[in-house]
């Protein structure tokens, strides 16, 4: 059963989506055995034969009413993430800023800069939807998505950016690398960011990086 | 303690059960064998009431060596099956005594067979399942498919076999197998060109289809939608790439994706296409959501009856 909400999307939407699946965990707990959040969507999954389409369909419709007014809280603290940014770790650093007409310390500066918000997770273990990017670094796709992207690939594209926990193949620019590892299965949670967090990069000398852990 | 010796794994062995369930939001996908009704089927006939693990063979092909006595069947795709240079009917159960060499191969119908020994391949749960996710190297025997020379762990056995009970394997595809699929809220944007090409065209099962999903020949399905927010994927989600050739997510699907979807396969169906070999002719035909929930409960309805 997936709500979808035909607006853009945006920091107060994710939050009344975080409340309503919130609430759905204590009003169908033992039938509800996932929800994830997306951008404008928050999808649910039953457990089969123990789902009945018409009271969720209509439980669903009550909550979008009820938590519209009711969603309003302090953000909680940035987490900082480092980031060694270099074309020798983020191999579209350089394209980049050739693209956009800038240097490669204002791209820096920019990414650096702003203060994200996790929109949604998933695609990989640890994978975080970051936005919103500054407008200046936005940023197509690749044509053909890269086979491997190492793990801590600080990526961008579109309005987006995130950073590869593990290898995977991908499609994203590629500016820097983070010595911070997004998921562990020994911690509780195991993963780092959650959605409704907010997220800021922190750039790091070549030293700090490898000293953080940091690998190429 | 008990263990499995694999002498030589095969391309696709992985340890799997029913799969985990509320790791979806970290990423993490359902995994699980991926002919459901088989499984339960092996389950059922060793006497595993608490999902063991059974070994799932992609176009078997596996030896392997029990280090004690022990009971096995097979289910899923038929197999030919020796033990120690032995001919037998793979389709009983088999008592096996400690050091004798199984010999499991593929034969011309289906893809997924599954190897269940009594007391399950103990290796340790993730997230309260043993299945292995093996892109995300988590689960099963080190999170990954089998090779030549792993040893797997086998629980202690707590149950009798009870009886042979061959009715419960998926029937081979006929000539051309039909996918039912449940229109989703996408649906609706999709041209009314590319749904009747969807409702229209045989597809055929490509080479490219596994575990995380199954894709189909003929492409040139433009879904007319320009670009989508990612959201969650579901167990069946028909996705059109831009390359217009509909790719069926299945067990180890990524649980967010951007790519248009009309709708997901039912679950029964999603099982039967998973068995189905590259070349396969495969037609959609929609369904509503109601008639859905009829078939997966009398189907549901129908393992749990056999199963008593």
């Amino acid at each position: 059963m997936r709500l979808v909400f035909e607006a853009d999307p945006a920091p107060e939407l994710t939050r009344t989506l975080l409340a309503i699946q919130k609430s759905a965990q204590r009003h169908f707990q033992g039938t509800l055995t996932d929800s994830v959040i997306g951008y404008a969507t928050l999808t649910l999954f039953f457990k089969p034969l123990q789902f009945q389409r018409d009271r969720v369909e209509a439980w669903l419709l009550d909550q979008v009413d009820l938590t519209k007014s009711d969603t309003h809280c302090d953000p909680p603290p940035a987490i900082i993430l480092p980031v060694f940014y270099h074309p020798s770790v983020g191999p579209d650093l350089e394209w980049l800023a050739d693209d956009k007409g800038l240097s490669v310390d204002d791209i820096i500066a920019l990414h650096s800069g702003a203060t994200y918000f996790a929109y949604a997770t998933g695609f990989a273990p640890g994978f975080c939807y970051l936005g919103t990017l500054p407008s200046q670094l936005m940023a197509p796709r690749l044509a053909t998505p890269r086979s491997k992207v190492p793990p801590g690939s600080v990526a961008i594209a579109d309005l987006q950016t995130a950073v590869y926990p593990c290898e995977s193949p991908g499609g994203w620019r590629l500016i820097g690398q983070c010595p911070q590892p997004l998921f562990n299965l020994r911690h509780t949670p195991a993963n780092l960011l959650s959605v409704g967090d907010t997220v800021r990069f922190e750039p790091v000398s070549e030293a700090d990086f490898y000293a953080m852990g940091g690998a190429r | 303690m008990s263990t499995l010796i694999i002498g030589q794994a095969g391309i696709a062995t992985s340890v799997q059960d029913s799969g985990r369930a509320g790791t979806l939001q970290l990423g993490i996908p359902p995994s699980g064998a991926m002919d459901p009704y088989a499984l339960v089927s092996g389950q059922h006939q060793l006497g595993h009431v608490h999902d063991e693990a059974a070994l799932e063979m992609a176009y078997a092909d596996l030896i392997a060596r029990s280090t004690h006595d022990c009971h096995i069947v097979i289910t899923g795709a038929p197999v030919t099956l020796a033990i120690d240079d032995q001919c037998l009917d793979p389709r009983k159960i088999h008592a096996i005594k400690a050091g004798q060499t199984l010999s499991i191969r593929a034969t011309k119908i289906g893809i997924y067979s599954y190897l269940h020994i009594s007391g399950g391949i103990a290796t340790e749960p993730v997230f309260q399942s043993r299945s292995t996710s093996p892109r995300e190297v988590i689960g099963g025997f080190e999170g990954r498919y089998l090779r030549d020379g792993d040893t797997l762990p086998i629980g202690p056995t707590h149950s009798r076999p009870s009886r042979d009970d061959p009715l419960l394997d998926l029937s081979p595809s006929p000539s051309t197998l039909t996918l039912r699929f449940v229109p989703g809220f996408q649906h609706d944007e999709f041209s009314p060109a590319a749904m009747s090409a969807l409702l229209g065209t045989e597809f055929s099962v490509t080479p490219s289809a596994n575990r995380m999903g199954v894709k189909l020949s003929r492409g040139g399905l433009h879904s007319g939608i320009e670009s989508l927010l990612s959201e969650a994927t579901c167990y069946g989600a028909i996705q059109i790439p831009p390359d217009g050739a509909p790719i069926v997510l299945l067990n180890d699907r990524q649980t967010v994706g951007g790519y248009p979807k009309p709708g997901a396969v039912i679950s029964s169906d999603c099982a039967r296409l998973a068995q189905a070999r590259p070349g396969q002719k495969v037609r959609f035909v929609s369904c509503s959501a109601e008639e859905a929930d009829r078939i997966q409960w009398l189907e549901r309805h129908f393992v749990e009856t056999r199963l008593q």
